[in-house]
């Protein structure tokens, strides 16, 4: 029979198959080949985008010009524009605010055929450590509340682009399911005064069952309530509230269990796709307690139905504890 | 939500092509009842259960996620909540024919349909350990539907309230505890006002392009008289007149789409079972709908992360095309 579980931050249900549990065999497939021809992020097409915004390069090198490890550029199809004020208006019963933010895309190497897994250590620090400058540099404007930085890996999980990226959408307010995990985990510190999410790696280190890596700074675990088959969480061990507090320490443990965890991904689940997400505080607002950010990874392996996004209620075929013992072994 | 009103496409380029059938031997054709779990229930015109003569029939699901049997058995670990995985799981086939998609079944079939949502709701009530039913249909295989194309939904009843429709619930309850008006009531005056995003207002129900649509195509059909359970709809009449708005929608989904995946859910209220937290009015602030989904685009990390959708296409355009798609 399969569980109900439910998640102690958020309080959404999901449906667990603890029974049959699906493999990583038991997926369809989608094939990955590079498609190739002209990328405009590639070496030597630096001038076709635009010009960058900040960039990890060889001294001595010109900007927008070949020698860079790590680039920042304006997405050329925002969903979102950074020039304007805010302005919140009401249209009968209905709220809108025009569409100011900023988008960004972070090329994490010049290499088309380079993943986050396929690179050195000290190249992922690099990518690490440009998400942190971005997100330092764009929390100084005001007007931006949040800021979310998140890979879309192959097709079906939502890349248009080859060419290895992340992106970072600056947004003026706090997303409706990141107010609810501040939301939860606020209800619980106000009533145990302890961070639920340190709760969940003490009970999780406890157990042992679901997690997959752990080295000095951080866990990677498929957590107890996940969405999707083989959702995994990287997460700091010692409280800390915002991404871009990292150390210099912990970003070079941060890369290590990273590129670990998607290599395992990678090789376990047959190149999947994936998006990953870095869940962090917001800024530029009151503070809120018991906070802790961690990263998402969600491998894309099912057809998710409209009915996971109509009613918030997950079906989901590998429960964490058999999806971590794949990913051990 | 994100309306992307600047790098909006035209409908036409979300025209998705058709997918592959695999037709084989249907277990859901008429002639194949042995071929199916033994049926729940049946329209029928003649015959005994599990043969020939049926119109709608409900089966078990082969593959159910959720069991009747058991108890609930609610109890926590370490931290986390668990309870077994009690349900039902229900497939409604929607004809006897090999037809794939419910738009293409005469209104009369369809108000069938509904007929027979409403009575396996009704029934799924009387077990106390069940507080919500979520029809739904997944249509075409990147909606989550199978191989077969044989015209089906499913019924999944639950022992909790799913949270996005709980979240609706404490909306609209909220918004009454002010205005002392249901939210849907004065969305579905606000829409007939404004035009911009009706689709069709026809025999007591509108079907519009929602404001905040999450996807290009989204569609709600309410019913224009206030009532919070779909199973009130049970007056002949009035499941006709559904039975022809879904028929008209979406068969103008498939027409303006070339035949898109799609999904759709019945929102209703949850059955009323006192406990903690339990509210008296869900039934004046409540309006029961149905949501339709076409699958256009691929949901990616920036949805999963945020609750924030980038809908490329406005509602507003949508709604135009629909209006001027014949059906």
């Amino acid at each position: 029979m399969g569980e109900l579980r439910r998640d102690p931050i958020i309080g959404r249900w999901v449906i667990i198959d603890t029974e049959h549990p699906a493999g990583p065999n038991d997926f369809e497939k989608e094939a990955h080949t590079f498609r190739g021809g002209d990328c405009p992020f590639c070496y030597g097409n630096e001038q076709i985008t635009p010009p960058e915004i900040e960039v990890i390069r060889d001294s001595g090198t010109e900007p927008n010009k070949p020698g860079w490890h790590v680039r920042v550029v304006a997405n050329k199809f925002p969903a979102l524009q950074i020039e304007g004020e805010l302005e919140r208006r009401g249209i009968g019963l209905y709220d809108v605010t025009n569409g100011i933010g900023a988008h960004e895309v972070i090329l994490q190497t010049p290499y088309h055929q380079k993943e986050l897994s396929d690179l050195e250590e000290e190249e992922v620090e690099n990518v690490l450590k440009m998400y942190c400058r971005r997100a330092l540099d764009l929390r100084k404007d005001t007007r931006f509340k949040y800021i979310l930085i998140f890979k879309n890996y192959g097709p079906s999980a939502g890349a248009s682009l080859e060419h290895p990226h992340t992106q970072l959408i600056a947004l003026p307010m706090i997303p409706k399911s990141v107010h609810e995990e501040l939301e939860g985990a606020l209800n619980y510190f106000e009533y145990r005064e302890r961070c639920i999410f340190c709760d969940i790696i003490r009970q999780e280190l406890q157990e042992k069952e679901r997690v997959i890596f752990e080295n000095k700074f951080f866990i990677a675990f498929c957590p107890y309530v996940s969405r999707s088959p083989f959702e995994i969480w990287i997460i700091p061990k010692a409280h800390q509230e915002a991404f871009c507090q990292l150390s210099y320490e912990q970003t070079q443990e941060l890369a290590k269990i990273l590129k670990k965890t998607l290599q395992r991904v990678k090789d376990v689940l047959f190149n999947p796709a994936y998006n990953f997400i870095i869940h962090t505080s917001p800024i530029n607002t009151e503070k809120k307690e018991g906070y802790h950010w961690h990263i998402e990874i969600m491998p894309k392996l099912m057809r998710v139905a409209g009915f996971e996004w109509g009613t918030g209620f997950y079906m989901v075929p590998t429960s964490p504890e058999a999806a971590a013992k794949y990913l051990k072994q | 939500m994100i309306i992307a009103t600047e790098r909006a496409k035209r409908p036409d380029q979300f025209t998705v092509a058709p997918e592959n059938p695999q037709e084989g031997e249907c277990p859901f054709c008429e002639g194949r009842e042995t071929h199916t779990p033994a049926e729940i229930f049946s329209i029928r015109k003649s015959g005994q259960r599990n043969s020939p003569g049926w119109q709608v029939r409900v089966v078990p699901s082969i593959a159910p996620f959720l069991r009747i049997e058991g108890d609930l058995d609610r109890r926590a670990h370490g931290l986390y909540d668990v309870m077994n995985g009690i349900g039902a799981h229900e497939v409604v086939i929607e004809t006897p024919q090999h037809i794939a998609n419910i738009a293409d079944l005469p209104a009369e079939q369809i108000s069938q349909v509904i007929s027979t949502y409403i009575e396996r709701i009704n029934d799924l009530e009387k077990d106390s350990r069940f507080k919500y039913v979520l029809a739904f249909k997944n249509h075409g295989w990147s909606a989550g539907g199978g191989r077969v194309r044989h015209s089906r939904s499913q019924l999944i009843a639950t022992p909790v309230t799913p949270k996005r429709v709980k979240e609706e619930l404490i909306g609209a309850k909220k918004y009454y505890e002010y205005h002392e008006r249901c939210i849907f009531c004065d969305i579905i005056r606000q829409e007939i006002e404004d035009k911009e995003r009706l689709i069709l207002e026809i025999d007591g129900f509108i079907a519009i392009a929602p404001f905040a649509s999450r996807f290009p195509f989204e569609v709600w059909i309410l019913p224009k008289k206030h009532s919070s359970d779909f199973v009130n709809c049970c007056e002949a009449e009035f499941k006709n007149n559904l039975a022809k708005v879904i028929k008209i929608v979406l068969a103008k989904l498939k027409k303006a789409l070339n035949d898109p995946p799609y999904n759709y859910i019945i929102h209703t209220a949850p059955f009323r079972r006192e406990k903690a937290g339990y509210w008296k009015t869900i039934s004046q602030d409540y309006h029961w709908h149905i949501e339709i989904m076409p699958r256009l685009t691929r949901v990616a990390g920036f949805e999963w992360g945020s609750g924030f959708y980038i809908c490329p296409l406005p509602p507003e355009t949508a709604a135009k095309f629909l209006r001027e798609t014949e059906a």
